[in-house]
């Protein structure tokens, strides 16, 4: 086990490390953002959102992640490579990095915020205002995140650079404590 | 003093930065050019009321953002998109040529 689950185990938390996982952040290219679209539509059968919110597709979650920006979350398959079919995809439209290294997923397996989560955040993160599907780039003591509630509001997930996965399970841990 | 970011939503001021006033770039092929860039450089106006600035909202969404507020009040009565804001005063530049 890893030192980083080590932690969560022993502070109990309904939290957790998602792995398995390829993560890719798009940018859209000068003048390409329609063309872009008309791909995403035909490859996942969604548009890209234009506004913070996270949409489910074809097993993917495409979480917005800034104006013409997004993290592409997909299930490893044995036998496929995500980005590579994502870079073919893409291909002219959109700049393509593979930060599947580079992020740690945590999720959060609520479907409510609990008292002391909600008043942990900066944002308003009240069941009423952060509804299924809403995204947050936003801070959490200094430590960068992008937070999405699942589009059917079974849980939180919280991405933020992995150098700071352990800062971050610490937050957690006082959070949830 | 809460920023509305036009991508984010209304955000706390911690996370954005500061850049200061947005007045544009001078050409640097026009003729003035130097005395042009000295003004913009050095020759800071000290408004007292409305002006725009250049907002960064470094913990959010990474975009540029014009804010117009008021020196003495904090309040701010509108923000754009910088992008938005350089694509429109490029747009009136092409019609004024
Ligand atoms: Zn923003």
């Amino acid at each position: 086990m890893s030192e980083l689950a080590n932690d969560i185990k022993k502070a109990s938390l309904e939290a957790s490390e998602r792995t398995g996982l390829t993560v890719t952040h798009i940018a859209a290219r000068r003048g390409a953002r329609a063309s872009l679209d008309d791909v995403a539509r035909t490859a996942f059968g969604v548009s890209l959102p234009s506004s913070p919110k996270a949409v489910e597709a074809q097993g993917a979650l495409i979480v917005w992640t800034g104006p013409d920006q997004w993290l592409i979350v997909q299930k490893d398959e044995t036998g496929l490579d995500h980005y590579a079919e994502l870079a073919k995809t893409f291909n002219g439209l959109a700049s393509l990095v593979d930060v599947t290294d580079s992020r740690t997923i945590f999720r959060i397996a609520v479907s409510r915020p609990s008292e002391t989560l909600l008043r942990s955040m900066g944002i308003d993160f009240h069941d009423n205002s952060f509804r299924p599907g809403d995204v947050a780039i936003t801070h959490v003591s200094h430590l960068g995140v992008i937070v999405w509630r699942l589009p059917d509001g079974t849980a939180y997930d919280f991405a933020c650079a992995r150098t700071y996965s352990r800062d971050f399970a610490d937050w957690l841990r006082k959070t949830m404590a | 003093m809460r920023i509305n970011c036009p991508h984010c939503g209304e955000r706390s001021l911690d996370e954005f930065s500061y850049l200061g006033d947005a007045v544009v770039r001078p050409d640097p092929a026009s003729p003035n050019a130097q005395d042009a860039f000295y003004a913009y450089g050095y020759e800071r106006a000290n408004v007292a009321g409305p002006m725009q600035e250049l907002w960064y909202h470094a913990a959010g969404c990474h975009a540029w953002l014009v804010v117009t507020r008021d020196t003495r009040t904090h309040e701010i009565s509108e923000v754009k998109s910088a992008q938005e804001v350089a694509l429109a005063r490029q747009k009136v530049a092409g019609t004024a040529q």
